[in-house]
C-alpha cells in the first residue's frame, strides 16, 4: 500500500490524477566506493524540520537543513496533511527519517559515515518546477561539496 | 523527480517508493516500493528489524549497474493490518455526550502528555505555534472564539504567517497534544483508534470541527484550504 485497491474511490482517483512527470530514462551515477566506504545523508519529503526552524507552508518548494547530528527529539514535522497517519511518526521519527537506523549501520562498519546536513522538503507537491530547477539542484551541489556520495530519499 | 535532480549533479540516489504508479512514470534512478500506508515508509514504528530490512533493500539497489531499477519491497502487511489512512472526521459521529469544557479537557490532557514526554525521552511533535503547552488554554481560547464568529487573533501569530495557517498551526499543536496524550495512556493505539477517539468522544475535536466550519464558510481559497487541514 497504498495499493491502489485498497483505497478509498476519492482517495484512488487523488493519486491517479495526480500530476506525476513522466520520463523514459533516468539519470544514472553509480557510486565509486562501496557502501561500506561511502558517506551517505537523507533527503526526505516528509516536511520535517529542527524545532523552531521555519515552517513549511502548503506548495513550499523550499528546503530545510537538518544536520546530522540533531537529536531525534529536535526533529518536527509541519506537513500535517490528514491524508497520512501522523501517529508513526509520534511514536517514532525513523519511519520516514530512519537516522537511528543508519548510525546502527555505521557503528557495524556496514555504510562508511554521514555527511554532515540531511534535508528535508515539503511532500504532495503539484507543482514543482522550482524543486527541479532551482532547489533540487541546489541541495545536489550542497551535498556533492559535502562529500555525500549516497543520497537516501524518503517520503511521508 | 528530486532524486534525478541529485543524481544529474553526481550525487547517487536511492529512493523509498509508496505509490507505485508514480514512480513507475517519475522514473526515479533507483526506487524500492514498499507496500505500506503513507506516513510508514520504513514499515512500523518501533520496529527497528523491520526498518533495517526496508534500509537494505533500497540501499542493495546502489550495486545495480544500470537503471532505472524499481524494485518491489518482498512483504505485503496482511490487509486490514494497517488502514491506507486514518478515517476523516466527517466519517466519524460524534459521540452524545461529549464534555462541554475544552479548556478542562486540555488541562488534562497536558497531564498525560507529561507522562508522554517522560516516556518518549522528551520527543514530541507539538511546537508548530510555538506555544508551549500549559498555555494551551489560551489557544483553545482563541480557537473558541474564532469558532464563535469573533473578530479574534493570538498576539503570538507572527507577523509572517496569515491567521487561517496560524488557525491550522494551533489545531496540528492541540491534536498533537491530545493523540501523544492518549499514546501516554494506550501505548499500542494506532492512528485510526485515536482518530475515532478525538473526533468521537473529545470536546476538542467538537472544537475543531466548529472550527473548519467558519473557515470553509469563507470564500478565500486560503480559509478553505486551511479548513481542509483542520478537519475534512
Amino acid at each position: 500500500m497504498p495499493r491502489l485497491d485498497r483505497l478509498s474511490q476519492i482517495a484512488r482517483n487523488n493519486l491517479l490524477t495526480f500530476p506525476a512527470q513522466v520520463n523514459d530514462t533516468a539519470p544514472f551515477a553509480r557510486p565509486a566506493r562501496s557502501l561500506a566506504a561511502c558517506r551517505l545523508a537523507i533527503v526526505t519529503t516528509a516536511g520535517l524540520h529542527r524545532r523552531g526552524d521555519r515552517l513549511f507552508t502548503p506548495g513550499d518548494q523550499t528546503y530545510r537543513m537538518i544536520a546530522s547530528d540533531t537529536p531525534t527529539v529536535e526533529i518536527i514535522q509541519s506537513h500535517t496533511s490528514i491524508g497520512f497517519d501522523r501517529v508513526p511518526t509520534m511514536r517514532d521519527v525513523n519511519i520516514s527519517f530512519p537516522i537511528d537506523r543508519l548510525r546502527e549501520l555505521i557503528a557495524r562498519g556496514e555504510l562508511g559515515g554521514l555527511g554532515p546536513s540531511c534535508y528535508s522538503f515539503m511532500g504532495a507537491q503539484r507543482e514543482v518546477a522550482r524543486i527541479e530547477s532551482e532547489t533540487g539542484p541546489e541541495v545536489g551541489r550542497r551535498l556533492r561539496d559535502e562529500g555525500v556520495d549516497v543520497a537516501l530519499i524518503t517520503p511521508t | 523527480m528530486l532524486a534525478r535532480a541529485l543524481e544529474q549533479v553526481g550525487v547517487s540516489t536511492t529512493s523509498i517508493s509508496l505509490v507505485r504508479e508514480h514512480t513507475e512514470k517519475v522514473k526515479p534512478p533507483r526506487a524500492l516500493f514498499v507496500p505500506f500506508p503513507f506516513g510508514m515508509a520504513f514499515g512500523r514504528p518501533d520496529d527497528p528489524e523491520l526498518q533495517h530490512r526496508v534500509l537494505r533493500g533500497a540501499l542493495d539497489l546502489l550495486a545495480e549497474p544500470a537503471g532505472p531499477v524499481l524494485r518491489d519491497f518482498p512483504l505485503d502487511l496482511e490487509p486490514g493490518d494497517q488502514p491506507a489512512a486514518p478515517p476523516q472526521a466527517s466519517g466519524i459521529t460524534p459521540a452524545e455526550q461529549i464534555p462541554d469544557d475544552v479548556a478542562m479537557e486540555t488541562t488534562q490532557m497536558r497531564r498525560y502528555h507529561e507522562r508522554w514526554l517522560e516516556k518518549s525521552g522528551g520527543r514530541t511533535h507539538l511546537g508548530l505555534t510555538g506555544i508551549p503547552a500549559m498555555r494551551f488554554r489560551g489557544v483553545v481560547r482563541f480557537l473558541e472564539g474564532f469558532a464563535d464568529g469573533q473578530d479574534i487573533d493570538m498576539a503570538e501569530r507572527p507577523p509572517d504567517t496569515p491567521l487561517p495557517n496560524f488557525i491550522r498551526y494551533c489545531a496540528d499543536d492541540l491534536k498533537t497534544l491530545y493523540f501523544e496524550g492518549h499514546l501516554a495512556m494506550k501505548p499500542a493505539a494506532g492512528g485510526e483508534e485515536i482518530a475515532r477517539w478525538f473526533w468521537g468522544e473529545t470536546a476538542a475535536g467538537r472544537l475543531l470541527r466548529r472550527v473548519r466550519d467558519r473557515l470553509d464558510a469563507s470564500t478565500d481559497p486560503r480559509w478553505k484550504a486551511a479548513a481542509f487541514g483542520v478537519a475534512r
